[in-house]
């Protein structure tokens, strides 16, 4: 009935034999499984101080990382570059890259849930650092192990642009460091040196100074410019808006708008702890005091001159209103200057771009007899390593955390997809000074001048506050301040409601 | 047993006669009862319910599992203060400062607006373009078109709208604006229109879905019905509804529980066009869950937010479901 093979292999092998090779085959692959499971401990090699350098650097051979990062120039960079790394080490390494707020609830999901999906992760000072900071591993016992692979500078505050390491590494206690300074944006103003030029004498005629960018123009400076552009366009003439904030959708980059102006106008903060450290138990807020409803006034003043798409621009709107010519000046992060000097998709590239430092604040505006400085902050990208990793998966992560922060790597990322170096040494290559001036082959650079030699720099910087919910902080600051620009509330009202709400959210 | 009808029997029996009465009998015997069923023998006998449990126990543990245990997590957790693995039980606080929360209020007040406006544009304007479809010479085109925003994923809908109302380049801001219904900012700058433009945005992706169904409700009206209204001299408006709509009556009204229950949930188009600004101007209460559960990571605040949420929804399903029942026990 069936077709019967002639030589059908039942018929030539016995059952005993078929069995036994069964049996030999089923070993091999349970053996091959194994190996392959256990890859990074099988060729994990013990290591020595006394190890070359080789031996370090191969010693977590076969393991693999998975680092979840914000999409970033330099994730985009090293991401590249996974190659040589793996070429170096033998370690694996997956980049997942997404926008801020969703690494923010991914991170948060992974460290609270006790797991490590993600073993590195991008930690952002405020938004990721400031809740999860417990929850990443201290670098500081890894930076003096003579059995890792070590960066030749080091990891002090000195290696680093000033206040970095704190900003994004040290959280609610000094002797912890809990991430290594991976990208920066520090705010500075980027202007429009054409439209400055072209109105500079009638601005001066009106209100006796010139228009025009320095390091000690100030906030009234600011709004006179902008209160100027609005009038002659409203006059018909064809010119940009002066001016446009942050407040659109995402809250923590609003909060950094209002930031600005608070700190600039006599080194105001929200509360009274030490502004870089941070503090888990912050205390009564310093909203709704007199000098912070005075800067609630002239926000809600330079927002009534600024552009009409106001409460809906967030940071990336913000720069491409600026890219398309609608306005003369915003206050933006530096990494955007890249995308300003793209002459293919920018109106305002080829040299018509200037960099100064954040405005600096009114003797006027300052009720708290506080000094006027220019009051700038940032956001600092750490890379950090997820506790509820393995011991020997932490050790593997702080290989490439160490080697994605190379001043090697910094510069190579500045000069490919327009980084923002962490480290000072990169500021020290010749190309890269050459690169501050136009025409600049590295249009970052651009900046590098107001950043890191001014704004950055104390008394100007200001962090925080970094406070355990310094998310839903940053969600009510913007709610508030954004009803007060939409004509709901009054500046005293917004300080009153801000100070009742944030009191509510550390007390509860 | 024979006796005579009363009051017509005599003694002498000339009564019986004289109106020739029939004898009723009443000598009825019971109707003999039905022999009671015999339950079926071995061949098609009952199995007993573990049987039946038994089956089903494979997918009652896997529901259990993606479903009841996290549900079950989500009401203790919202008793709970605290973060994963270091929680403190504080009872009902979590719902009692829920009532002291002004973004929880102002977020139903605000999702009550939003489903309110949702719904009746949805419906207006789906069962007025299921009228125009249907029996149109190009109904099966103009269906496959009127589907294609049904089929695009919210999120991705959110960042096409985003564009088109971007007050730089976006082209419904520049219609807007010749039209004379914006000012010089943009319809997400202000926290007036915010809302309008999350509403078109609903009305835009799911009005086609109201159409379908009103179009399959369309071709069950009864054709005699509309007839014999004609024949009665009915006008075209007045055979709609007094024929059309009461039909069209039980369909609606599960596109409208569908609907409403999508915007309780549906936030991805609000996230990504206006992260519930400005000014909290379109934070509806799904958009302050999320904000308090994954953003704020405050769970046990999150889950009482969710069951009150959830408790609501089902109050509010039932009222709907109900009446969607009444017609029927009416006979309509």
């Amino acid at each position: 009935m069936f077709y019967k093979p002639k030589k059908a292999i039942h018929s030539r092998i016995s059952r005993r034999r078929f069995l036994e090779l069964g049996g030999a085959g089923a070993t091999m692959l349970g053996t091959g499984s194994l190996a392959v499971g256990l890859n990074s401990t099988i060729m994990a090699t013990r290591v020595q101080a006394q190890s070359s350098d080789d031996a370090k650097w191969k010693q977590f051979a076969g393991s693999k990382l998975v680092f979840l990062s914000e999409n970033t120039p330099p994730s985009f960079a090293i991401r590249e570059k996974l190659k040589s790394f793996y070429d170096l080490t033998g370690i694996e390494v997956e980049i997942l890259t997404d926008d801020l707020p969703v690494v923010q609830q991914k991170a948060g999901i992974d460290l609270r849930s006790g797991t490590a999906d993600y073993v590195l992760q991008y930690s952002q000072d405020k938004p990721i650092g400031s809740p999860f900071a417990d929850f990443y591993a201290d670098l500081t016992p890894l930076f003096g192990d003579e059995t890792l692979p070590q960066d030749p500078e080091g990891y002090g505050d000195d290696v680093w642009f000033e206040n970095f390491l704190s900003a994004c590494g040290r959280f609610y206690d000094g002797n912890r460091i809990v991430a290594l300074p991976y990208d920066a944006a520090i705010a500075c103003t980027f202007y429009r040196k054409d439209v400055f030029e072209a109105h500079s004498k009638d601005f001066e005629a009106e209100y006796g100074r010139r228009m025009e960018f320095t390091n000690d123009t100030t906030w009234q400076d600011v709004l006179d410019f902008a209160t100027f552009l609005k009038k002659i366009k409203e006059g018909g003439a064809d010119v940009p808006y002066g001016y446009a904030q942050h407040q659109g959708s995402f809250a923590w980059t609003t909060q950094l708008d209002i930031q600005r102006m608070c700190f600039a106008n006599g080194r105001w903060i929200d509360y009274a702890i030490d502004d870089k450290l941070g503090s888990k138990t912050p205390g009564s807020t310093n909203w709704g005091d007199e000098q912070s409803v005075l800067i609630l006034e002239k926000f809600k003043a330079l927002a009534d001159v600024s552009h009409p798409d106001n409460l809906a621009n967030g940071t990336l709107e913000l720069n491409t209103v600026y890219q398309s010519g609608n306005i003369a000046m915003q206050v933006q992060y530096h990494e955007f200057a890249a995308s300003v000097e793209d002459e293919a998709t920018s109106l305002a590239a080829g040299g018509k771009t200037g960099y100064a430092p954040c405005p600096k604040g009114a003797p006027d505006w300052i009720k708290n007899g506080g000094e006027a400085v220019n009051g700038t902050n940032c956001g600092i990208g750490g890379i950090a390593i997820n506790k509820n990793a393995s011991e020997e998966l932490q050790r593997a992560a702080y290989v490439f955390a160490q080697w994605s922060t190379s001043a090697d790597n910094q510069y190579e990322v500045l000069k490919g997809l327009g980084g923002t170096p962490t480290r000072k040494s990169v500021l020290q290559r010749e190309d890269v000074k050459a690169a501050m001036n136009r025409p600049s082959s590295m249009p970052n650079a651009l900046t590098f001048a107001p950043v890191y030699d001014f704004g950055i720099k104390d008394p100007n910087f200001v962090l925080g506050p970094k406070i355990p919910k310094a998310n839903e902080y940053h969600s009510i600051i913007a709610s508030q301040t954004q009803r007060m620009l939409a004509g709901e509330l009054s500046p005293a009202e917004t300080g009153a409601e801000l100070k009742s709400q944030l009191d509510a959210l550390n007390e509860g | 047993m024979t006796e005579t009808l009363s009051g017509l029997s005599m003694s002498d029996g000339s009564g019986a006669d004289r109106f020739r009465a029939r004898k009723v009998s009443t000598d009825v015997e019971a109707r003999p009862l039905s022999a009671a069923l015999q339950p079926p023998g071995r061949f098609n006998a009952a199995a007993r319910k573990a049987y039946y449990f038994y089956l089903m126990a494979p997918a009652i543990a896997l529901l259990a599992f993606i479903s009841l245990y996290p549900f079950f997590w989500l009401i203790v957790m919202a008793f709970q203060k605290g973060e994963m693995g270091a929680v403190e039980w504080v009872g009902f606080k979590n719902f009692t400062d829920l009532a002291k929360d002004a973004r929880f209020l102002s977020g139903w007040a605000l999702l009550f607006k939003y489903s309110a406006m949702c719904l009746f544009l949805q419906v207006f304007i789906g069962v007025l373009l299921a009228v125009v479809v249907n029996g149109s010479r190009y109904e099966k085109f103009l269906v496959t078109a009127l589907l294609m925003p049904m089929m695009m994923a919210p999120a991705v809908a959110g960042l096409l709208w985003l564009f088109l109302y971007n007050g730089t380049f976006g082209w419904y801001h520049w219609i807007f604006q010749s039209l004379g219904f914006l000012g010089s900012g943009s319809i997400l700058s202000s926290a007036q229109t915010s809302m309008y433009a999350l509403v078109l945005v609903d009305v835009w992706q799911w009005t086609p879905l109201i159409t379908l169904i009103a179009l399959a409700g369309l071709k069950r009206v009864p054709r005699d019905q509309m007839e014999a209204n004609m024949v009665d001299g009915a006008s075209p408006l007045r055979n709609f509804f007094a024929i059309v709509l009461p039909n069209l009556y039980p369909v609606l009204l599960i596109a409208v529980l569908l609907r409403f229950m999508d915007n309780f949930r549906f936030i991805d188009h609000i996230l990504v066009l206006t992260g519930g600004g400005p000014a909290n101007s379109t934070k509806i209460l799904p958009v302050y869950l999320f904000e308090v559960a994954f953003k704020f990571f405050d769970l046990g605040r999150g889950a009482a937010v969710a069951l009150v949420l959830l408790v609501v929804t089902i109050i509010l399903g039932k009222i709907l479901v109900g009446a969607f029942d009444r017609p029927t026990k009416g006979g309509r």
